[in-house]
């Protein structure tokens, strides 16, 4: 093949390389503009999960709901719609595992297991990144924080657009969980 | 030339085996070979220096850091994929030798590797691996035929490879099969043709050999969903499939070790076999065949590719060409499907097949000369006897006899083979 051939073929896979990476940026930047903000509220996590890296790991109250609907199956994925509580805090109007015609937000999410009408899932935004000299300090501060017996005081923010879901930040009593190590 | 060959080039002249004339032009001779191949050690340590390159610059993005904006840590993260980019358009374009293809190729594989996951990082998208595997081994796969990268082909069946026990086999929560990953196979293929056609006896060649066979066992076991016992069908088909392929013409000038096709397909064949010469698999297969599955379909298409490639070689080889380990595949089909109510039958069946195919390799062994196939053959009726005794009630002197016997059967098949060859030397 002629290399001009070959050059403009490259050229397209190349685009394509940006391509991917931009579209996420740019569907990431569209729900932190114009997507409903939501708070969710985390749970203390097993204190013997081991610290990954540099990122700390988040799970969340919200992780099931009471269904009539046995045909749930392990690994499946479903919709999660949202609703605010009289605290402002997320919580789940319905599932489905299809999605509805409501203008309601969702996220989607995998069920990990089913039993005597209680679906339980899994959110998918549960690992958030830090500058890795921050992330242990972090993970310690964020297991302290949710094992200590004051209710609600930590929270994930997340953006929601449609398909898009941005975990923007964790909150430690109303702080960015960055400022909240640096104290 | 290397410095023993030039030191046996010396002793054969100064014992005047050869004239110094001779010598010289020999010497001569292989030192211009030499100049004309393009440096090999040049290209891998181009590959390596990419590779360590490109994870260096990944981990020092990879910190995270907190002092830069967004936007900042967005557009460097695109900064390897912009040079990957480059460096593999300009070797393109300026039709720059293999080493510059090969080590821009591998950059720019981990680049978009790192974009991808960069961004992730920094606006917490967690999304799971195995659609992050599968996007990076499509945005990476066409690069192999426009830069003609090696490298980057055995990058990419990595990545499928991990791809496909990613989807369908370690992430439990998930039971979706993994379908593209026979699109990433069936694309790597013409690669590897290539590759087998021009330089059949090259090491590439060789690694390629071993790694694509060795991909697609290992991806194999994530199409099987539910029903395991035609799981056995799907691999026994498979390794049929690749014993076929490495008995073909086009490999007739490799070497056994050299040939991955036909070890792996000769080794899982017994090894899948030797399993069901046992009274218990049968017993546990009875009237679980579902027809209407993934894996009878995919069974089923394997098949087709079995049998179309052995009819192959019929036609091209003759009837007469074809051993035991060729057709054991469609033999273990007719036990499977036909006869797996029953569980004596199928079982005694599989047990002179495997004696069968263990004769059939120390016949092949002592025709070509290969001590190596000829005890391999020993060795599948060795171990079959010693299977037997697991679940048969025999005297210890009718064991301790028959084992006594196999050991003399190693001495003598060995012996006798030397000798002949020995003969074969002398005449």
């Amino acid at each position: 093949m002629k290399i001009i051939y070959l050059f403009i073929l490259f050229v397209i896979v190349a685009l394509a390389q940006i391509f991917v990476p931009i579209q996420m940026v740019m569907d990431s930047e569209d729900a932190i503009i114009s997507g409903e903000a939501y708070k969710f509220r985390t749970r203390p996590i097993d204190p013997t999960d081991p610290f990954r890296g540099k990122y700390i790991t988040l799970q969340y109250e919200m992780n099931h709901f009471n269904t009539e609907n046995s045909t749930y199956v392990v690994g499946e994925e479903i919709y999660i719609y949202l609703k605010n509580d009289s605290e402002g805090f997320a919580e789940v109007s319905q599932i489905s595992k299809t999605p509805l015609q409501t203008e309601a937000d969702y996220v989607t999410a995998r069920v990990t297991y089913y039993y005597k009408g209680k679906v339980n899932f899994q959110l998918p935004f549960n690992t958030f990144y830090m500058e890795e000299t921050k992330a242990y300090d972090a993970e310690l501060a964020y297991n302290k924080v949710n094992r200590d017996s004051i209710p609600k005081n930590v929270y994930a923010l997340v953006y929601i657009n449609g398909d898009d879901v941005v975990l923007k930040d964790v909150f430690i009593n109303d702080i960015p969980i960055q400022e909240y190590v640096e104290k | 030339m290397s410095s023993k060959f030039n030191k046996e080039l010396e002793e054969l002249a100064r014992d005047q085996v050869i004239s110094s004339e001779i010598a010289d032009k020999i010497s001569l001779y292989y030192d211009q070979k030499q100049a004309a191949k393009p440096n090999r050690l040049f290209t891998i340590f181009g590959v390596f220096g990419a590779l360590l390159v490109g994870s260096g610059i990944i981990l020092m993005l990879a910190h995270n850091w907190d002092d830069f904006s967004r936007i900042t840590k967005t557009i460097l993260a695109f900064i390897p994929l912009f040079i990957g980019q480059c460096a593999a358009g300009f070797s393109i374009l300026k039709n720059k030798a293999r080493t510059w293809k090969e080590a821009s190729g591998t950059f720019l594989f981990f680049a978009v590797g790192a974009s991808i996951s960069l961004v992730s990082q920094i606006y917490n998208i967690s999304g799971d691996l195995g659609s992050f595997l599968r996007t990076w081994t499509i945005l990476c796969l066409p690069l192999i035929y426009l830069l003609r990268s090696h490298a980057v082909a055995l990058l990419v069946i990595l990545s499928s490879t991990y791809y496909a026990t990613e989807v369908g086999l370690w992430n439990y929560k998930s039971n979706e099969t993994p379908w593209l990953y026979v699109g990433f196979v069936l694309a790597i293929i013409p690669n590897y043709w290539v590759l087998v056609k021009n330089s059949l006896l090259s090491n590439t060649t060789t690694i390629f050999s071993w790694i694509v066979p060795v991909s697609i066992t290992v991806g194999l076991a994530a199409f099987v969903k539910g029903n395991e016992e035609l799981g056995f069908v799907m691999y026994m088909t498979l390794f049929g499939i690749f014993y076929n392929i490495g008995r073909l013409l086009v490999f007739r000038e490799l070497r056994t070790l050299r040939n991955g096709h036909l070890i792996i397909g000769s080794l899982g064949t017994i090894i899948l076999l030797m399993i069901f010469t046992f009274r218990w698999p049968w017993e546990e297969m009875y009237d679980t065949t579902i027809y209407r599955s993934q894996e009878f379909y995919t069974s089923l298409a394997l098949g087709v590719v079995a049998i179309s490639i052995l009819g192959y070689t019929v036609i091209k080889k003759g009837i007469r060409s074809i051993n035991s380990f060729q057709v054991s595949f469609l033999i273990f089909w007719g036990l499977f499907f036909l006869l797996s109510g029953m569980s004596t039958v199928p079982m005694i069946l599989t047990n002179i097949l495997v004696f069968v195919l263990g004769i059939t390799a120390i016949k092949i062994g002592a025709d070509t000369f290969n001590f190596g196939i000829l005890n391999y053959g020993l060795l599948i009726v060795s171990i079959l006897i010693i299977c037997r005794f697991f679940d048969t009630d025999m005297s210890f002197v009718i064991r301790g006899l028959l084992f006594v016997i196999v050991g003399v059967g190693f001495f003598i098949t060995n012996y006798r083979m030397l000798k002949r060859q020995q003969k074969k030397l002398i005449h």
